[in-house]
């Protein structure tokens, strides 16, 4: 067995960063240590849209992004996901039509376990019908034409995006306005942010997607590896400032070490 | 079993995809570990054909009813039905008749109907992005207003109107992208990258499950 060139350091820091995050999570699973998630305002506005849509009497509509399950932005539609389990929940709750949108085919038979279950654990699987959960298309600008055709023809009264987005995260945001939805985002792709926050209500930016499953849930493991999740960011801050003052006095040595 | 056999398989295959990018096994050109990455992958492309085959027959499905039952935009239904079908058609012909007329028209679907149509879509974002600056560069708020004040300096620094009024606009616009914006872009990036690292790290390990459906 061999470690490839280059990639002793990548493996060291993968390797810690696991530790941490399981250690995290055994201390906050045994109670002796709570992580706080501050306050975060796109996610509680959550219950607020659907809640609207409820008394506007029109659907909520989620999408989980374009992204893909086997791609490098699966994480992105893993934390869209969870964020869908609660919102199934709450129009189970409140007896809200919910649509989901699905662009990768792969990620449709995800899409509609989660529903239908959801539905289920509520005690209303009546609720799950065929086109609640709704492939379009897998071309990328076929899917935006479905999305914003639906929020035309069906009002929809609360438009909630979690997950990777490309170049029609900007469709969907103006659509959704020009029918007066209320709108929450949420993605940790760089270039969409700013579309994001300039044409949603609420905006959930980078690592807020990842922790959405986490602050929606309260749950102990989870919150525990959004702590672990602070004490990486806090060592990477570190590690940063140190490279700054090392290059800066002259010395490579951090840098040599990021390569080996 | 339900919720174990799924969570002990995404364990394996996430180990050995990880492993993937740092250990050799074995003396050949190609690692043990690295073939079995390349096996997985083939397999996602076979459970792959099988979702969009799920997914397929839920839009025939979806727009089939829209069409009997004649519900508002029933016509879209059908439009999207008879391309389904044609696309399909004309696609698995062509691909068993290379170089015939029906691959031609194959190729002349995708540059002459599906490429314009995306394009169309695309073009659209210039007019929303007009009416999504407007609402976002409103005074609202102190935010709103730094907000206001940035795009503009940006926007006459990058435009050449914005130096024939005063040299020193695309400077100040330079220093605005470099210096702030990106200083907040690699914050966020980072951020996002512990992040991503932790979720998948949840996923692997089964605490989170959302994705398997139904309540915790």
């Amino acid at each position: 067995m061999t470690f490839l060139t280059g990639t002793y350091f990548l493996f060291a820091t993968t390797l810690v960063m696991a530790i941490i995050t399981v250690v995290a999570v055994n201390l906050s699973k045994s109670g002796a240590w709570t992580p706080n998630i501050r306050r975060i305002a796109g996610l509680d506005s959550i219950e607020e849209a659907v809640g609207r849509a409820t008394e506007m009497g029109n659907p909520v509509h989620f999408t989980p992004g374009l992204g893909d399950v086997t791609a490098e932005v699966a994480p992105q539609t893993f934390a869209g996901l969870e964020v869908l389990g609660f919102v199934t929940e709450l129009t189970a709750k409140y007896n809200t039509e919910l649509i989901v949108t699905i662009r990768i085919p792969n990620v449709f038979p995800i899409a509609q376990e989660i529903v239908r279950q959801g539905y289920i654990a509520a005690g209303k699987p009546d609720m799950f019908k065929e086109d609640t959960v709704r492939f379009l298309s897998s071309e990328q600008f076929a899917y935006a034409a479905g999305v914003m055709g639906i929020f035309h023809r069906q009002k929809v009264a609360a438009n909630i995006m979690m997950g990777a987005f490309w170049a029609e995260s900007l469709l969907f945001a103006e659509a959704g306005a020009q029918v007066g939805a209320i709108q929450v985002a949420g993605t940790a792709a760089m270039a969409q942010i700013p579309f994001f926050v300039a044409a949603c209500d609420y905006t959930l930016i980078g690592e807020e997607l990842y922790a959405g499953g986490a602050y929606l849930s309260q749950d102990k493991v989870k919150l525990g590896s959004i702590g672990g999740q602070d004490i990486i960011k806090g060592i990477t801050m570190a590690l940063i400032l140190a490279g700054s003052l090392m290059a800066t006095a002259g010395s490579q040595m951090l840098v040599d070490l990021l390569k080996k | 079993m339900r919720r174990e056999v799924p969570i002990v398989i995404t364990f394996v295959v996430g180990i050995i995809m990880l492993l993937t990018n740092f250990i050799k096994i074995g003396a050949g050109e190609v690692g043990l570990i690295q073939q079995w990455s390349s096996e997985l992958s083939n397999w996602v492309i076979i459970v792959a054909a099988f979702a969009v085959g799920l997914a397929s027959v839920n839009l025939m499905k979806i727009h089939s009813n829209n069409i009997t039952r004649q519900r508002p935009g029933w016509v879209n239904s059908l439009i999207l039905v008879g391309s389904l079908i044609a696309f399909a058609i004309i696609g698995t012909i062509a691909r068993l008749n290379p170089g015939t007329a029906t691959a031609e028209l194959n190729q002349n679907l995708f540059d002459y109907v599906m490429s314009p149509l995306g394009a169309a879509m695309f073009a659209i974002l210039c007019f929303y992005i007009a009416s999504a600056s407007y609402r976002a560069f409103r005074m609202r708020s102190a935010e709103a207003t730094v907000l206001l004040i940035a795009a503009v300096l940006v926007m006459l620094g990058r435009a050449p109107i914005g130096e024939l009024m005063w040299n020193q606009f695309p400077g100040i616009a330079k220093w605005l992208l470099d210096i702030p914006n990106t200083a907040g872009q690699r914050a966020i990036m980072i951020g996002a990258a512990i992040g991503g690292f932790a979720t998948s790290l949840r996923i692997l390990l089964g605490i989170e499950r959302g994705h398997l459906g139904g309540a915790e």
